[in-house]
């Protein structure tokens, strides 16, 4: 009985301290970021860009932004801007056939024509915002990088995050980013962009809300430390589950400013 | 007038269902431009310029209206030497603009996942190169200022019906444009005449010229220009086009001109009136990416097209005298095929190049056109963003390399606050009297820009 006792016992504790005895590396951590990614493909967002420069000038813009898990393929996005004047109705559309495998094409109504745009430009500036279109352009290929945890209990905005070195396996504009990941919400509270050594621009995430189960910055800051430029992207209206039908995702609601 | 008034009361009607949702936007511009030449031409004095552009918009998701108005006062010309209306119509090649209005498009349309079908004045924009794309041919052009507007400044909305149909990765539109609209064309008084030989021959007399318009009183349904567009988005979009209508570049038919004294002042006929023909063209284009490169091509092959002979071969007297004179015919029929090719790559970030290069070719072509055999236009524009889109910069350059002529345009835009931007603009042009770029080399100007927009 005792000899009984003792082995469940044992195999009790070696259970219980699996997991302990299971570090998560950083490709682990970016898994689970990117499952938190994935769940949230389908949505509709209502923004607010407001971009600051030196000189302490603001110029604001909104945007609807359209997302879609579009399975077997990887995801299909539309962004439109509403507004000023000159930037209205023009629109981005990405077709994402894996995470890696972009096609992408720019309307601009003043011209009334459609552009296919490389996908070598991802890093490049978003209609002159401190945000890249590859930051409002769906998850990644995380085969594309590699991962390395820096340290693992360091606090930002009160939460616990890891921090992880990840470098580009391709050439990139940014040869490093430091990101902040909050432990259990998974999400990045601040990522930091090098070119080589050199800090390039740096981006946090606050004001983050649970929304239908996925946790949701609602304001986000790209600083560019070369321009001393900075862009606060504010969400004003987010709906998760929203299953667009592919029709919204074509060149026709591209050019129609996604009506 | 009360044509246009009607058709914006029926598409009121139609897109009320948007009105109902309580959801419709509208925007605008307010442009003050003023110009400065730099060389001196005896053509009409030039003053500032005050443009503006009101576009209305409903948003419900199956009907919608659509309005994009245009007016002011033009300073480019001084006031007209004949009557002409306040709204600009499609019923004549002179038409002025000081002042004026212009409904550059008013439409209702329904859309369902499938369908889309439009009613109204519309502009298309079909094919893939920038400032001469080959298919794109419903609208005519507006050729006054030439060059100096983008494309689709320059085309002028036709009365129109249209359906599109869409089904997953393919689309077909239909187009039909009940009659003839004709292009216009700058007063030949205006520095941007197309043809200002004729100011020359008449400028010792001090006269006053007539923009002699062509019969566009008796066109019918059989004046209608049709076309047909089918396209495939994917890794690569290409799309084939159909049409069967009006060619939409200018042609001068030659007759009988004169210069008679009446009531005490000279008035020149020049003879030569704007003509019409219709041509069918049949054309292909393809965009796709490659690597850092984005390519975009279009061909073309159009049947039936007319151009004119050289303007020495029209038979304007030599010593211009009162009296009537007898033009040559001035006009030749061929096929032409039209093919160009076009590339943007992004040198650095918020600098890109765009390169094009098209050629047409006259299949059937006598000694007496200008026009060669082949006619090439390489285009080059660099545009490039600094401070966030604050400053925006562009620099074109042009060449014909049959003829040498050339053209090269730069302007600089601040962009002060949201509604707020200001830019200079020079261009120059150089070559033969006759080319493409060379019959405006007396035409090297700056523009001063004030833009409010909202």
């Amino acid at each position: 009985m005792n000899k009984k006792c003792a082995a469940v016992c044992i195999f009790v504790l070696v259970f219980l301290m699996l997991p302990m005895a299971y570090a998560m590396n950083g490709r682990d951590v970016f898994e689970k970021v990117q499952a938190v990614r994935n769940s949230k493909l389908d949505q509709k967002v209502d923004a607010t860009m407001m971009l600051f420069d030196k000189g302490g000038g603001k110029r604001t813009r909104t945007l609807t932004m359209y997302g879609k898990d579009a399975s077997p393929e990887a995801y299909k996005i539309l962004i439109v801007f509403n507004s000023p004047a000159d930037l209205k109705g023009v629109g981005f559309l990405l077709h994402a056939h894996t995470f890696a495998d972009r096609d992408l094409w720019a309307y601009f109504p003043e011209y009334k024509r459609i552009r296919r745009i490389p996908a070598t430009s991802q890093d490049d500036s978003f209609f002159g915002s401190d945000f890249s279109y590859d930051d409002l352009s769906g998850p990644p290929d995380l085969d594309d990088y590699s991962f390395k945890i820096l340290r693992e209990e360091e606090m930002i905005d009160n939460k616990p995050c890891y921090v992880i070195e990840v470098t580009p396996k391709k050439p990139r504009k940014y040869t490093k980013y430091i990101t902040w990941v909050a432990k259990n919400l998974w999400i990045p509270t601040k990522v930091e962009y090098y070119r080589d050594k050199e800090l390039y621009r740096s981006g946090t995430f606050k004001n983050i809300r649970v929304i239908d189960g996925i946790p949701t910055p609602f304001e986000m800051e790209m600083a560019n430390f070369k321009t001393r430029h900075r862009t606060i992207l504010t969400i004003q209206y987010i709906n998760y589950n929203t299953k667009y039908p592919n029709d919204l995702f074509t060149q026709k609601t591209l050019e129609r400013g996604a009506k | 007038m009360k044509k246009v008034l009607i058709i914006v009361c029926l598409l009121l009607v139609f897109a009320s269902a948007g009105f109902a949702e309580d959801f419709f936007s509208t925007s605008g511009r307010l442009e003050l431009r003023g110009v400065l030449p730099l060389q001196e031409t005896d053509t009409e004095p030039e003053y500032p310029s005050l443009l503006g552009i009101l576009k209305v918009d409903t948003t419900h998701p199956t009907w919608r209206f659509h309005m994009w108005l245009e007016g002011g006062w033009d300073g480019s010309v001084d006031l007209p030497v004949e009557d002409h209306g306040f709204i600009k119509g499609w019923d004549k090649v002179y038409q002025s603009i000081t002042p004026f209005l212009d409904f550059k498009e008013i439409y209702g349309s329904y859309a369902n996942d499938f369908l889309e079908f439009r009613a109204g004045i519309q502009r298309f924009s079909w094919g893939k190169l920038d400032e001469y794309p080959i298919n794109d041919l419903l609208n005519p052009w507006d050729y006054s200022q030439f060059l100096i507007k983008s494309l689709e400044n320059r085309k002028i909305g036709v009365p129109s019906l249209s359906a599109r149909l869409n089904k997953d990765d393919w689309s077909a539109e239909l187009a039909w444009v009940p009659i003839l609209v004709p292009y216009r064309l700058p007063l030949w008084t205006e520095r941007w005449s197309v043809y200002p030989g004729i100011i020359t021959m008449t400028k010792d007399y001090n006269a006053e010229i007539i923009n002699q318009e062509p019969d566009l009183e008796n066109r019918s349904l059989e004046d209608s220009s049709v076309g047909l567009r089918i396209q495939n988005s994917g890794t690569v979009d290409w799309g084939i086009t159909l049409f069967h209508g009006y060619d939409l570049h200018p042609v001068f038919k030659t007759s009988e001109g004169g210069i008679y004294y009446e009531d005490d002042k000279v008035i020149v006929y020049p003879g030569a009136l704007p003509d019409f023909h219709k041509m069918s063209s049949f054309g292909m284009d393809a965009a796709f990416v490659r690597g850092d490169w984005s390519i975009r091509a279009e061909a073309a092959y159009a049947i039936g097209r007319y151009f004119n002979t050289k303007y020495e071969l029209w038979g304007y007297p030599a010593n211009p005298s009162l009296g009537t004179f007898e033009l040559n015919p001035n006009m030749h029929k061929s096929d032409s095929i039209a093919y160009g090719i076009g590339v943007d790559y992004r040198l650095f970030e918020d600098c890109l190049l765009i390169m094009q290069a098209q050629q047409t070719m006259i299949t059937d072509r006598p000694d007496t056109l200008y026009d060669r055999k082949y006619e090439t236009i390489l285009w080059a524009h660099l545009r490039n963003n600094f401070m966030n889109q604050k400053i925006e910069t562009n620099l074109n350059m042009a060449w014909n390399p049959e003829h040498g002529d050339t053209m090269m345009k730069a302007d600089l835009w601040y962009v002060f606050t949201d509604s707020w931007k200001t830019g200079i603009a020079a261009v120059s042009f150089d070559g033969p009297s006759q080319s493409l770029f060379g019959r405006y080399s007396q035409n090297d100007q700056v523009e001063l820009d004030v833009v409010f927009s909202w």
